[in-house]
């Protein structure tokens, strides 16, 4: 019993929200067309999740992924200003994700510096960075090439849908595949059950053989890496870009992962249960803004859900 | 006059009876040993003592009045006292701040404290249980385990908030000790008993028992089987009660002469902190390592295992230049380690006991070393769970389920998969109960006897010269001495770790 409510209370919890919302938004809640919306939303919150989930699984967090996402919009910005072509600024943008997460994995695999620390001054200082090759700006109008805008407003049509034509968003095509990615590397790779070692006892997984320094700088660039692309998917998607962009998406993807983490059997992270994590903080999202409750009153909701399954299930874990 | 008696104590946890009725009863003044294998019920016995787990039926007795120890804060009322492997103890203060803990502070002025009166009074309280080399105003934390214990046993022999110590609960403390450390403990253990209290002691190590109690309750499968007086007892006479079946000889036989092949050669090696050494380690021989705390062997074990850099010398394995420069490094080349912490070192506990076999051959099990294939690692790890005896449900199993010679089993099990050429082992029966301890002896004479090197460190002079062929004595950091473990007697092997001129 206190097994299943430690395992499944935050599913049950899930349901619950979602009956709710259904029953208070009949008409525009459980349509295709609202999902869709709500997967494209949160498509930017699934890769860094994603990519959080990469690291949280070695015990470790890194608190810089909105500025990094912040950054790489800017900088994928600044390079169309110069007439760069899409694919060659998106490049550039995505290297500069993975180059500023393998300085977090130097800072604290080989230099020593605890991950809060570590990341929460690159944090600062990518941010610090952001502003001051934007100029503190936000670039969009024409120097925005018009079918990178397009690419987030697009999508496959799905054809009809109780009359409706609906579509599926490119966002969240990029997102399915960076879940499909993650999910490969980290649950059917050598690489991700390393990282799982690393996660259960670090000097175990070490004196077993694990290159522990290397792996971590690895799984750091890789989170870089899905900021970034989140970074640059946000500037498709409001086809302009400023320095402040990404500074929410830290703090949320954290959570999912703590969210999601609830429902595996160790408490340890798991890439699609931070997808769950990752749709009920969404759910939660689409369904106040429709019922129109005020944004900071749904601050205090979403943060109270996160209390309430995470304390249920340590909870339950202790009278175990 | 008993001091403590406990009659008919059951307890079941969710229906699994974990005691079945256990009577002990202890005088004062008495050191008292409390033995039985692992999961025959002691931690629950000592636990309802503590007052953290409540009997299903008990009758509890202190100076023949009835009480009920509803919770730890009334056992310590009840002049209980109980010293776990882990202390709760500051280490970042000293000692005297440890001794006095939960206690007023000698003031100054009523606003400062008198630091040199709590250091006098500290100093005081040591020398009463005849501890004379633990300078009171160094931190804890600067202390070996052995010191730490004693200075945790301090505390609790000057009493706290009036309520003197009547008995003294020891669970297994001499795990992490060496041997000039037990001594020290035991010592203190007799000031304490000729001060009238008693001591109850939970320990594995029979010889330990033999040497300082005076009494023994043996517990078995939940019951007390027998109490007795250690003088009328022998050494076999325990065994048998603890395990219930009579055991022909602690130590198995080795299965084959060591080869002639050369396994192992270390030439000139330095290791941090120690001089240069020399010794070989033959194929199907078990090299012993002997010497005091602190000698360098764990060192000298991380060097060879590419743990810890060498400082000079050379080594070769299998007739080629060694030079393992991580623990990678060393696997890849067939060397297999043990570690002395098996929990802390040895495994991750939260994942399956197949990730835990596979996880430094990962390479090997896998698909162009990068995909995962669990079928196949789950196959070969039940393979090496057969090899090991091994008990458990499946592959599939958490390590934290298992007990703690289980665990053992599945570093071994690990070790011992690819087949490694060297097996270097870090203290390998700590803490394993007697008739797992004998599953491992069997399995290390196993190893060499198919032609594997092995390098046993221990702590345990009778279990190295019952195991090994031949024994490398190391004193300050290199190996001083290597004679052979045939017809070696403990004193020697003890002079020798202390480079005492020998007679």
């Amino acid at each position: 019993m206190l097994t299943l409510l430690r395992r499944y209370g935050t599913l049950v919890g899930f349901a619950a929200i979602l009956i709710f919302f259904w029953v208070s938004l009949p008409d525009t809640f459980m349509t295709a067309r609202n999902w869709l919306n709500i997967s494209q939303q949160m498509s930017m919150l699934i890769v860094v999740a994603s990519g959080m989930t990469i690291v949280m699984v070695m015990g470790d967090f890194d608190l810089s992924v909105g500025s990094m996402a912040s950054l790489a919009g800017i900088v994928a910005a600044i390079l169309f200003t110069f007439d760069y072509p899409i694919w060659a600024a998106v490049s550039v943008a995505l290297l500069v994700g993975l180059a500023g997460g393998a300085v977090n994995g130097l800072l604290i695999s080989f230099v020593g510096i605890l991950p809060f620390v570590a990341t929460l001054a690159t944090l600062t200082m990518l941010s610090g960075v952001a502003f001051v090759v934007s100029g503190g700006k936000t670039i969009s109008g024409r120097a925005i090439p018009e079918s990178f805008g397009n690419f987030a407003r697009e999508g496959i049509a799905l054809g009809d849908w109780g009359g409706v034509a609906v579509s599926l968003p490119n966002l969240t095509i990029v997102a399915i595949v960076v879940v499909a990615l993650v999910w490969v590397l980290l649950e059917q790779t050598t690489f991700g059950r390393r990282l799982y070692a690393i996660g259960g006892n670090i000097e175990a997984a070490h004196l077993s053989g694990v290159a522990v320094r290397r792996l971590k700088l690895i799984a750091f660039s890789l989170t870089g890496g899905t900021a970034a692309l989140a970074g640059i998917m946000y500037a498709s998607r409001v086809a302009s870009s400023n320095p402040t962009q990404g500074s929410g998406l830290m703090l949320n993807a954290i959570a999912a992962v703590f969210l999601g983490s609830t429902l595996s059997e160790h408490g340890e992270p798991r890439l699609l249960y931070t997808i769950v994590g990752v749709l009920v903080l969404g759910v939660l999202d689409n369904g106040l803004t429709q019922l129109s409750v005020d944004s900071y009153v749904r601050q205090i909701l979403v943060g109270g859900i996160i209390l309430l399954a995470v304390s249920t299930s340590s909870y339950a874990r202790r009278l175990n | 006059m008993t001091l403590l008696s406990l009659k008919d104590v059951t307890k079941a946890y969710g229906g699994v009876p974990a005691l079945k009725g256990v009577d002990l009863s202890i005088a004062p003044g008495e050191i008292h040993a409390l033995m039985g294998e692992n999961g025959a019920g002691k931690s629950t016995l000592i636990k309802i003592l503590a007052g953290v787990v409540h009997p299903d039926t008990a009758d509890i007795r202190i100076d023949e009045h009835r009480v009920e120890i509803g919770s730890p804060r009334q056992a310590h009322r009840l002049g209980l006292r109980f010293i776990h492997q882990e202390f709760n103890v500051v280490p970042a203060l000293s000692v005297a701040e440890n001794i006095f803990m939960g206690r007023t502070y000698p003031m100054r002025g009523g606003l400062f404290v008198d630091w040199r009166r709590l250091n006098l009074a500290a100093r005081d309280t040591l020398s009463r249980l005849g501890i004379c080399h633990i300078d009171p105003s160094r931190s804890q934390g600067s202390l070996s385990l052995g010191d730490q214990m004693l200075v945790r046993i301090s505390s609790a022999f000057i009493g706290e908030d009036g309520a003197p110590a009547r008995l003294y609960v020891l669970d297994e403390p001499t795990a992490a000790l060496n041997r000039s450390e037990s001594e020290r403990l035991f010592s203190v253990l007799r000031e304490l008993r000729g001060s009238g209290a008693s001591v109850l002691y939970v320990s594995h190590r029979l010889d330990e028992v033999m040497a300082i109690c005076d009494m023994a309750t043996v517990v078995r499968d939940g019951r007390s089987i027998d109490t007795g007086r250690i003088a009328d007892i022998t050494h076999d006479d325990l065994v048998t009660l603890m395990i219930g079946r009579k055991v022909e000889e602690a130590y198995p036989p080795a299965l084959v002469a060591p080869g002639a092949d050369t396994v192992l050669s270390a030439k000139d090696l330095a290791v941090r902190g120690g001089g240069r050494m020399s010794f070989a380690v033959r194929a199907g021989e078990v090299l012993g390592i002997a010497g005091i705390a602190n000698a360098g062997q764990r060192n000298l074990l991380r060097t060879l295992f590419g743990d810890l850099p060498s400082h000079g010398g050379s080594i070769t394995l299998a007739g080629e230049r060694y030079r393992p420069r991580s623990p990678a490094d060393a696997w890849r080349a067939g060397v297999g380690y043990i570690p002395r912490e098996r929990r802390s070192e040895g495994l991750i506990t939260s994942r399956p006991i197949f990730e835990n076999i596979t996880l430094p051959h990962l390479a090997a099990q896998s698909s162009w070393k990068i995909w995962l294939t669990p079928w196949r690692e789950k196959r070969v790890s039940a393979q090496q769970g057969e090899l090991v005896r091994l008990k458990a449900s499946g592959p599939g199993q958490r390590v934290r389920e298992l007990s703690g010679g289980n665990q053992q089993k599945v570093v071994f099990a690990k070790a011992l998969l690819g087949k490694p050429r060297l097996l270097l082992l870090d203290e390998p029966t700590r803490g394993v109960d007697v008739g797992a301890k004998f599953d491992i002896y069997s399995l290390i004479r196993d190893m060499a006897a198919r032609g594997m090197g092995v390098v046993l460190v221990s702590s345990d002079l009778p279990e190295l010269i019952g195991m090994a062929d031949r024994i490398a004595v190391m004193r300050d950091g290199a190996v001083t001495d290597i004679v052979a473990a045939r017809g070696l007697d403990e004193e020697r092997l003890l002079n020798l770790c202390y480079g005492r001129a020998t007679g």
